[in-house]
């Protein structure tokens, strides 16, 4: 795998308000393939996630970052979407007054202008709405506004399905979820991964606890500590850390507490 | 050269209400920290105006509709202030509506006044809603520039009555004052949407009186100061008897070096028990040189009431446009998505016939 196919992450460092959060992050997430991403609060996850897709806050101090050979770094946030990127919020906005249908159409015809007409579009919403379960009267509501935390992230789920990015960036896609809301989000990410646009996005999933990744496979973990990446193995690694924690992960690294 | 009609109001009524506005002061002789107008040094001596000034026209499709009708004119607080007393005195065009009792009426009745530049009119609106009557109006002022509008809209409904009022305005730069009064009935409901986007000069005046039972009101406005606009707002909303709910909503925002003051004032008297008022108004500031006072008031008297007040005035949310910028939209496209949802929920209030115009309305101010 090439430098120019996929998301290319090296010696990344950034900071915010003048604090250092990540400390050289090497990571290369590849289409196709499932990256997940574990460390415990603080270690820096939300924060790549956020440098990657271009926060304002977030100051990127050194290193590169790049998908399919575009450097991201130097482009604004909607043109990092342009380019592929796509980023599931932690905390996703609530934009009252703006229509579901709406804004995931004014998206979609900024990522890929002209490629549908909006019959064509509402047809394809309604089949990725229902693959992950949401009723058609979702069009109709506000973006966010007065949404259950389940709904959010259904939604986040849905603008990944309209938008077909080559990489996705999961922050916590689990984090508030009960079993069966996660398990839904689970299948829902498999399924949207088997359908044809889906096959070849790239997927970092970021996670507090491994317990989405029963349901959402990953071909390689990573974890995180103290804003790097001190360990990087295969599914296994996450079964260890949900026996094990953090401790003896961060005993092997030598990284300080 | 001015001069005091002689249709619809008698000579006495139109001297005393000039008398009375040569010796009112605005009320808002006090301007805020940002606000460079003073109202009360208005001057109207330079006003062209006879009695074919400016223009009315009516539309209205249910010939059960009284119109040029208006038993209980003058009954509301509307001549009572400045600028209403001074729309008393030289209204010219007027739109006498009244609906008769248990009439339900489908389509809207739309008035539009007009004024073309450096005219002047004095619209007279006396909407009259007998016995469970029901109807939606629709006012609207087009006028262009330095036209001179100061007019008054009388709402006057009876038990179980609905009415939905809504005035519309996207003026040139025209001084336009309005003072609206409403007396709802028992058990109605009331509805009173106002829109000011367009006018140099914008002076506005909602008092409503709920002086009967189980009335249900509702206010929704919306004002957008651009350029050097000005907008003053103030609504007035009396609480004399109990047992009678009003909700009040108003969404604006200011751009260039657009300038807007609204005050709110909510009263219950002692004796309006189980009164339930609300009160909210969200204010966006989109440039360092606008400027939106906000000053919402509750005075309450009584001891057993709902009340809710809350206001906010704040610029556009980093964190949301970072959120649609995220989706591959272009910041000044999530810019106006963002301003266009803030007004969506008061727009919602108006009837239909109006929302895709103030939808495009709002839109051009923030291209």
């Amino acid at each position: 795998m090439t430098r120019d196919h996929g998301l290319a992450v090296a010696g990344l460092h950034c900071e915010v308000d003048g604090k250092q959060i990540l400390r050289g992050i090497d990571l290369a997430v590849e289409p196709g393939r499932v990256h997940a991403l574990m460390g415990p609060n603080g270690s820096g996850k939300t924060t790549l996630a956020l440098a990657l897709a271009g926060h304002p806050h977030y100051t990127v101090t050194a290193g590169t970052a790049t998908l399919d050979g575009a450097d991201l770094l130097a482009l604004s946030p909607d043109k990092r979407a342009k380019a592929g990127l796509f980023l599931s919020f932690q905390y996703p906005a609530a934009i009252p007054g703006v229509k579901v249908a709406n804004f995931l159409y004014a998206a979609r015809q900024a990522v890929r202008p002209g490629d549908l007409t909006p019959a064509k579009f509402r047809g394809l919403l309604l089949e990725k709405m229902d693959a992950l379960g949401m009723d058609p009267s979702f069009l109709g509501r506000y973006i966010n506004d007065g949404f259950s935390g389940g709904e959010k992230k259904r939604l986040e789920m849905l603008q990944m399905a309209v938008l077909a990015p080559r990489v996705a960036v999961l922050d916590e896609t689990d984090s508030g979820l009960d079993v069966d809301a996660l398990k839904h989000i689970g299948e829902s990410i498999e399924s949207l991964r088997a359908s044809e646009a889906g096959k070849e996005t790239g997927l970092l999933v970021i996670t507090h606890y491994p317990r989405i990744l029963r349901y959402v496979k990953p071909d390689v973990v990573h974890v995180m500590l103290d804003g790097r990446i001190v360990k990087t193995g295969e599914a296994e690694l996450a079964n260890r850390i949900e026996r094990e924690g953090y401790d003896t992960v961060r005993a092997e690294s030598g990284a300080v507490a | 050269m001015l001069s005091l009609g002689d249709d619809a109001l008698a000579e006495d009524v139109r001297r005393a209400a000039l008398e009375r506005f040569r010796a009112l002061p605005s009320g808002r002789e006090r301007p805020g920290r940002y606000w460079r107008v003073d109202l009360d040094a208005l001057t109207i001596d330079d006003l062209r105006i006879d009695s074919s000034s400016g223009s009315v026209e009516i539309l209205c499709s249910d010939s059960r509709v009284r119109l040029g009708e208006a038993p209980r004119l003058g009954s509301t607080s509307a001549g009572a202030s400045k600028f209403g007393a001074l729309a008393t005195a030289f209204a010219n065009r007027f739109a006498l509506v009244t609906v008769p009792a248990g009439v339900d009426v489908e389509a809207p009745i739309v008035v539009t006044y007009r004024a073309d530049a450096g005219e002047a009119v004095f619209p007279f609106t006396h909407v009259h809603l007998e016995r469970g009557a029901r109807a939606t109006i629709v006012e609207r002022i087009d006028a262009g520039k330095n036209a001179f509008v100061c007019g008054i809209m009388e709402i006057v409904t009876e038990e179980s009555s609905d009415v939905r009022v809504a005035t519309y305005q996207n003026a040139a730069d025209a001084r336009i004052l309005s003072t609206r009064a409403a007396l709802p009935g028992k058990d109605s409901t009331l509805s009173i949407s106002t829109a000011d986007l367009g006018g140099s000069l914008v002076v506005g005046e909602i008092d409503v009186a709920l002086l009967a039972t189980g009335s249900d009101t509702r206010i929704a406005s919306i004002f957008f100061p651009d350029g050097t606009q000005h907008v003053d707002l103030r609504s007035n909303i009396e609480h004399r008897v109990g047992e009678a709910t009003s909700l009040t909503t108003v969404k604006s925002a200011a751009t260039g070096r657009g300038q807007a003051r609204y005050v709110g004032n909510i009263r219950i008297a002692a004796q309006a028990q189980k009164s339930a008022a609300s009160l909210r108004d969200d204010a966006l500031i989109l440039s360092r040189n606008a400027h939106i006072d906000s000053v919402p008031a509750l005075e309450i008297a009584a001891n057993d009431v709902k009340a809710y007040h809350g206001a906010t005035v704040g610029a556009l949310d980093a964190e949301t446009l970072f959120y649609m910028m995220s989706r591959g939209i272009a910041r000044d496209a999530a810019e106006r998505m963002v301003i266009l949802g803030f007004f969506e929920s008061a727009i919602e209030q108006f009837p239909e016939m109006l929302r895709e115009e103030m939808r495009e309305a709002v839109e051009a101010k923030v291209a």
